[in-house]
């Protein structure tokens, strides 16, 4: 089970996956609903891995600027995330840094881009902006 | 217990085309599909889970339990794989196949595709061959299956490259902007543009509705049926004639042998986990290349230790599916307008006569992308998987991007096969497929080729950018899954003759992509069908 703090660190690590302009950030367009279903469908398994690597994620922040993941500006997150995508990790991780990242990636584009009946994408925002207008 | 006529082994294209032709000729047919009856109202657009992106299971199936596979890589390297994993060469389990959820491309193959081995020699490693037949022993055949499940295609132009009697019995597919944009650049290239011949209502047709353009096509079933496949014809046909009994979710394991050579019917395992058996006159598989091989093989006995229609060491040989090299392009202006399928255009300039190729492939525009898929396999090879600038790129671009990909026709291993697995069984017991092997180098060279022909294509037609990579050395399958049964006059060298029969094996025979010699470069459900059809109309013919 992911705690309400994992749950935090997720929601500021998939809006820096997909940030906000005036299209929604990730958590803002559902990709945490689509996650939190997931956790009990398709993606059991990998509950535990999401737990390490936030942890895991949230020590690099405090030991690289001493503070929470979730209160470090996004341009000091994105440093972060870049080194952790390269393996640049000062602390041990106890799951691959950058596998890790990647998985979270391709979880939030799921949630994002596909239909809204995955329960993220909500009211098809990610279609609205793409201009994919399917006709049912 | 009834006995039948025939048993057929899986409803899809060639199963179901056999049982609509021999339930007609009045011969009592036990069709058996392992999957079910998929309805539109039971496949939801679950863009993650379809036959086109399965990353989390298949609209239709198989079941990604209790259906496992294993695949051997290069270095030996053994792996368990389920239904939704790349890898796993999977092919729709439902009532009419892949024909249920294709994107019903509907190409015949050329003259040439018949003769690769008298026309291009025979590469050192590969089994490269003729077929037995010719273009013209399948012409017929071909037209039965164009007017009897309906294609939508341009008969004039067709002709120019097909010997054919007839035309289409509908006008093509809509021309929508990415075509308009590719029929510009074929024309300053100097190439000739096709439109691409389909399995689809363009108009009402053997009273059902025309296409309504939507954006899901490929991958799902047809919200108004008009995609047509052997479901909604040949087995809606085998089924009014009162001959055919469809049994789904029915597992078949063994074909049964007497003595003689001749088989007697067919053990199975009902939707209950009861096991069944039925028995026939002849039998016929046509669960697809691989589940055929795999049945033949675990049908051993005493007398036939190797498997059936294996004393020569071929069945399950030859496997091959297509390369798909994919060029993607950035226009200044969007191609994209919603008009479904997507697909319009194509050219077959380059599927024979390329300088030091073997073979080739047609290269087309492509269908309409859902997003997500967009997202996994679209987007340029330098830009940033995440952040404000790949949010950007989808933003600005999912409209001005098209893909011009093909069917390259491979050049066939005797070591790209299906065999059992030693230990890793099925949820049924019996011994699961195990994929080894790849295609031959060969099919590389030709695929590397293409991909410069796609990316030309592109650049003359306005394309700004242009992106992507030719593909590496694999085992290619899936939905194209061809080769394992090939048919031949040897017995040593060919699995089946040119009827679909089992060399050795009187009334038993194989009517799926199993009997490809080689597979062409185009997408070969048509000659599956056009096969069937003559399979199984000289066998009612025949008694």
């Amino acid at each position: 089970m992911l705690t309400s703090n994992h749950w935090n660190i997720l929601r500021s690590l998939m809006n820096r996956i997909i940030p906000p302009d005036d299209f929604p950030d990730a958590w803002e367009a559902g990709v945490g609903n689509y996650l939190s279903r997931q956790f009990e469908r398709d993606l059991q398994h990998q509950v535990e891995t999401y737990h390490l690597g936030l942890e895991a994620l949230e020590a690099g922040s405090q030991a690289f600027a001493g503070k929470s993941f979730t209160e470090l500006d996004a341009s000091a997150q994105d440093m972060l995330l870049s080194r952790i995508e390269t393996g640049q990790v000062t602390l041990s991780w106890s799951v691959n840094p950058p596998e890790f990242f990647h998985m979270v990636i391709i979880h939030v584009m799921e949630g994002y881009y596909s239909d809204p009946g995955n329960e993220g994408n909500r009211d098809s925002v990610a279609w609205q902006m793409i201009g994919f207008e399917p006709r049912e | 217990m009834i006995r039948y006529d025939v048993i057929i082994v899986g409803a899809g294209a060639g199963g179901g085309v056999a049982a609509g032709v021999l339930a007609e000729a009045g011969k009592r047919v036990l069709l058996l599909e392992r999957g079910g009856q998929l309805s539109f109202e039971h496949d939801p657009h679950d863009h993650l889970r379809h036959q086109r992106f399965s990353r989390y299971g298949h609209n239709a199936g198989p079941d990604i339990r209790g259906n496992p596979r294993v695949t051997v890589d290069a270095q030996g390297q053994t792996r368990v794989i389920y239904p939704h994993e790349d890898g796993y060469q999977n092919n729709a389990a439902v009532i009419g196949g892949g024909t249920r959820v294709y994107g019903a491309q509907a190409w015949r193959f050329l003259p040439q595709d018949f003769r690769m081995a008298s026309l291009y020699g025979i590469p050192t490693g590969s089994s490269l061959a003729d077929w037995p037949i010719s273009y013209a022993d399948l012409e017929p055949y071909y037209e039965r299956a164009e007017w009897e499940i309906g294609v939508a295609g341009d008969g004039i132009a067709s002709a120019r490259h097909w010997p054919r009697r007839t035309g289409f019995p509908m006008p093509p597919l809509p021309v929508n902007k990415q075509g308009q944009a590719l029929r510009a650049g074929a024309s300053k290239l100097g190439w000739e543009a096709l439109p691409i011949p389909a399995l689809i209502n363009t108009v009402p047709y053997n009273a059902r509705p025309a296409c309504i353009q939507c954006q899901y096509c490929v991958g799902f079933t047809c919200p108004v049926d008009a995609k047509n496949g052997t479901h909604n014809t040949l087995i809606s046909r085998a089924l009014a004639t009162g001959y055919c009994d469809l049994v789904t979710e029915a597992m078949v394991v063994r074909i049964d042998i007497e003595a003689s050579g001749r088989v007697s019917g067919v053990s199975y395992f009902d939707r209950a986990g009861q096991r069944q058996s039925a028995q026939a006159e002849v039998v016929i598989c046509a669960g697809g290349a691989i589940e055929t091989a795999r049945l033949l093989l675990n049908s051993a006995s005493l007398r036939h230790p190797h498997g059936l229609g294996n004393q020569h060491d071929q069945v399950g040989r030859h496997l091959q599916g297509h390369y798909y090299p994919a060029a993607v392009g950035l226009m200044s202006e969007p191609v994209y307008e919603g008009v479904g399928p997507g697909i319009s255009t194509a050219t077959i300039q380059f599927n024979h006569g390329n300088s030091d190729i073997i073979g080739g492939a047609m290269l087309a525009d492509e269908f309409i992308e859902l997003p997500v898929i967009f997202w996994s396999r679209q987007l340029p090879l330098d830009l940033p998987r995440w952040g404000m600038e790949n949010k950007r790129f989808m933003r600005e671009n999912y409209t001005r991007v098209m893909r011009v990909t093909g069917p390259v026709q491979e050049i066939p291993s005797p070591e790209a096969r299906v065999t059992l697995d030693p230990s890793v069984r099925d949820r049924w017991g019996m011994p699961v497929a195990r994929l080894s092997g790849t295609t031959h180098m060969e099919t590389v060279r030709t695929a590397a080729f293409m991909f410069e022909r796609a990316r030309e294509w592109l650049q003359a037609s306005g394309a700004v950018r242009v992106w992507g990579q030719p593909p590496g050395l694999y085992l290619s399958g899936g939905q194209h899954q061809a080769g394992t049964c090939r048919m031949g006059d040897d017995p040593h060298t060919s699995v089946v003759d040119q009827w679909g029969r089992v060399h050795g094996h009187d009334n038993l025979f194989a009517a799926d992509g199993s009997v490809h010699v080689t597979n062409g470069g185009f997408n070969p459900v048509l000659t599956i069908l056009a096969l069937a059809f003559r399979t199984a109309e000289r066998l009612a013919k025949s008694w």
